[in-house]
């Protein structure tokens, strides 16, 4: 048995309510990092010894993902942190296994979100209700991480889902159904089970999430191809949720061109100020300066300097709008230098989460991680600024 | 210090020389730059060169000019400051001639910025001007470089999209003249603000063109004017600005400090005031870069540029022309050879020869501005000596 103490879910601003789409500047890693801060943002003393991040949609970087998947979340480098393939089963056994301290996330890229559960000492208790695993490929991926379809969903849910429900014998039915179309939840309970926005490993996640809209706690069931697991919920548990109110993807142009240049010596220096969202704080005089810099903008002195968490709040200086095609970015794009709230720093960023050119002089929003580029191959991680906009104001339900 | 005079100027018309490599570009520029110094010049008078040149085109840039002008028995620098190279070349071998190190030196400016596909053009120039890790991956194109200062000083300024409109129509108005400009048409108000966006709030007809060229100047002692021309152009001042190199760095960004520090300089050099000068090629690579550089440069209070187009002042015929060559924007901008080129406009200017010649012209301004609008050239020319 494990305690919940907290969740948190992400959702893309883009697409429609039932399937969003990741942004051109989101991944697996941008995502888990949204969902994981929104499960941490309202404990204040909260310890996290372990992530374990459970996706099908992981960045193929050899190295893995988890140093920009800490420093987003702004924990120590030295978390032991888990890159687990997998689906919304092995995200409910993960949950149900965790010690505390454990901060477990589930992302997802098509229908895309993101959520996570901080286990700690208090919360609803979860325990292992069971498990079945059983084998029925009909999707699999490539070297090159490109999905193919077996395309039988009939096979599927029968010999599938149906099947791994009936070998685990539960003893009542599940409330929410993470995994399958609603249309198959819905035969697996009694009545209509809340709608999940996601169906890879997050909406084992989401389906916890929403015993809020069941009122109750109760099972909680996971399915992916054959296999199954299943969770008992104790009650309804406490959810912070960021989730943008869905609007239409704008039209983008990407311009195919050779790859954009990355000095791996550069990006290495600049890794921890730039995913940590920190400046270079002058060991003299105690000026800011992002990006850290050897001689202090404002005493010039050269004795050194230290990392200093920076606001992720500001307004905006003055900003533009590229509607030129650029090769490798997806156009048009708006760029804004922010003016952060209470320091003397501003920062030059992309806008995300919202359409290029809708953002203005002195419009306000938050700063968030985002995959700026993707720089031969590599995922090149920085802050972006979230303009406050009606569909951004959904954040925090 | 030396008084130093030009004595001959020269350039390549500026277009996409899709024909014609640097190897070309250089040796015409100086050829005909010999050819216009009036009583003749020979190459072995020559005593080193300058080379402005902001990228690499066929490899070693100085070698390059030494090889392909047959001058291999001089020392030539090449000097690169990004869109300030032109005016900073001028400048280094304005201090070589003026401390009496050499009597007789060139300056030659060139780019080819259609020489690699235009997809690839734009990731190879941006390394050129931005952090590899901080800017460079943001798609920070250089057009984008300054519409965040535009931006700006449109918010904060009377000046509207139409008054950069009007630097564009002028500029192309200018250029109808002059045969070595590369955009030599017309056009409206109107389509300059219906044009396809570039970078808002700069339109396509904002933007400055892609150009190659070159332009060749030489440089004499006062020592030895005599012997190439009885109506030289002086070098009466010159001055070289820098500022913080990233944009978040920039404290208003309604105004480029690097043009200030440069004016001064320059100014004080020549012993004289924005008031004295008498024509002007100011930098606008994109068109609000002009009205931003009328109050650097002294020529309009703060934020009261907008009134200078809107007066015709700064047009052909009005009381402070500015960029009657056609100007970056419809003459051309191969950034190397800009700010030469200028020179090689008002060395025309100042000796009474030039396209739309501005009636008793005396002093005439060259300035740049470029890189991450973070450094800047001005160069004073007078026909008088003092």
């Amino acid at each position: 048995m494990t305690r919940l103490t907290a969740l948190g879910t992400y959702l893309p601003v883009w697409g429609t309510d039932g399937a969003r789409a990741a942004g051109p500047d989101e991944d697996v890693v941008t995502m888990a990092v949204a969902a994981g801060r929104a499960a941490l943002a309202d404990l204040t003393d909260a310890v996290v010894t372990r992530v374990v991040l459970v996706s099908r949609d992981l960045p193929l970087l050899e190295g893995g993902n988890s140093a920009p998947l800490l420093a987003g979340l702004g924990l120590p480098d030295d978390v032991h942190t888990v890159e687990q393939i997998g689906g919304a089963p092995a995200l409910l056994d993960a949950l149900a296994e965790a010690d505390p301290g454990t901060l477990v996330i589930g992302a997802d890229l098509a229908p895309a979100g993101a959520a996570a559960a901080y286990l700690g000492a208090e919360g609803v208790e979860i325990s292992l209700t069971g498990r079945v695993v059983r084998s029925l490929p009909v999707r699999s991926r490539g070297e090159d991480g490109v999905r193919r379809n077996y395309e039988d969903p009939r096979l599927e849910s029968v010999r599938g889902g149906d099947k791994a429900v009936t070998l685990l014998d539960l003893d009542t039915k599940p409330v929410v159904v993470a995994g399958v179309p609603a249309k198959h939840a819905a035969t697996l309970t009694d009545g209509k089970p809340p709608a999940l926005p996601v169906v890879g490993a997050a909406a084992a996640l989401f389906a916890v999430a929403a015993l809020e809209y069941v009122g109750d706690g109760g099972l909680v069931l996971a399915v992916e191809q054959a296999s199954a697991t299943a969770v008992t919920v104790s009650a309804v548990p406490r959810v912070r949720r960021d989730e943008a109110t869905a609007i239409a993807v704008p039209r983008r142009t990407t311009t195919p061109g050779p790859d954009i240049a990355i000095s791996l010596a550069a990006y290495e220096r600049a890794f921890d100020s730039k995913l940590r969202w920190e400046a270079g704080r002058c060991d003299a005089c105690g000026a800011l300066a992002l990006p850290p810099r050897f001689r202090c903008l404002e005493c010039g002195s050269e004795t050194g300097w230290s990392l200093s968490p920076l606001p992720r709040a500001g307004e905006v200086y003055t900003t533009v709008t590229v509607h030129v095609p650029v090769p490798g970015l997806p156009t048009p794009y708006s760029l804004a230098i922010v003016q952060l709230d209470g320091v003397e720093v501003r920062a030059l960023v992309k806008v995300t989460g919202a359409p290029a050119g809708t953002t203005q002089i002195g419009d306000r929003g938050t700063l968030v991680l985002r995959r700026v580029a993707v720089r031969s191959g590599v995922p090149d991680y920085g802050y972006a600024l979230l303009p406050q906009t009606a569909a951004n104001e959904g954040e925090t339900r | 210090m030396k008084r130093v005079a030009i004595v001959g100027a020269g350039m390549t018309v500026f277009k996409e020389h899709f024909d014609l490599g640097i190897k070309e570009l250089v040796p015409m520029a100086v050829s005909e730059m010999a050819s216009h110094v009036d009583k003749g010049l020979d190459r072995d008078d020559i005593q080193a060169a300058w080379f402005g040149e902001l990228t690499t085109s066929d490899g070693f840039p100085s070698g390059i000019l030494a090889d392909s002008c047959g001058l291999l028995d001089i020392p030539v620098t090449r000097v690169e400051n990004a869109c300030a190279t032109g005016n900073d070349a001028v400048r280094n071998a304005t201090y070589a001639v003026g401390s009496g190190a050499v009597d007789v030196a060139l300056v030659v400016g060139a780019d080819k910025v259609r020489e690699s596909s235009a997809r690839s053009t734009f990731w190879e120039w941006a390394s050129l001007t931005r952090d590899m890790a901080w800017d460079y991956p943001l798609g920070l194109v250089a057009p984008a470089n300054f519409a965040l200062h535009a931006a700006r000083y449109l918010y904060e300024s009377p000046a509207t999209r139409e008054h950069m409109a009007m630097v564009a129509v002028k500029n192309h108005k200018h250029a109808l003249t002059n045969p070595k400009a590369q955009l030599r048409f017309e056009i409206t108000i109107e389509q300059v603000l219906n044009a396809p966006m570039v970078v808002a709030p700069f339109g396509l007809y904002d933007c400055t063109p892609q150009s190659d060229g070159a332009a060749a100047l030489l440089l004499v002692s006062e020592d030895v004017v005599d012997r190439y021309t009885d109506n030289p152009v002086w070098v009466r001042g010159v001055g070289l600005g820098m500022d913080r190199v990233m944009h978040q760095h920039k404290q208003d960004m309604t105004t480029f400090p690097p043009t200030v520090r440069a004016a001064k300089a320059a100014y004080a050099m020549a012993g004289i005031t924005a008031a004295d000068v008498d024509v002007a090629e100011v930098h606008d690579c994109f068109s609000a870069v002009e009205l931003i550089s009328y109050e650097d440069l002294g020529f309009a209070e703060r934020f009261e540029a907008y009134k200078l187009v809107e007066s015709g002042a700064t047009t052909f015929g009005g009381s402070m022309p500015v960029n009657v060559s056609g100007g970056l924007k419809a003459k051309g901008h191969p950034p190397g050879a800009t700010g030469v080129a200028q020179c090689v406009e008002l060395f025309e200017q100042l000796r009474g020869d030039g396209n739309n010649q501005v009636d008793g012209a005396r002093i005439g301004l060259a300035h740049n501005i470029g890189g991450p609008t973070a450094v800047a050239a001005v160069t004073i020319l007078g026909n008088q000596k003092d």
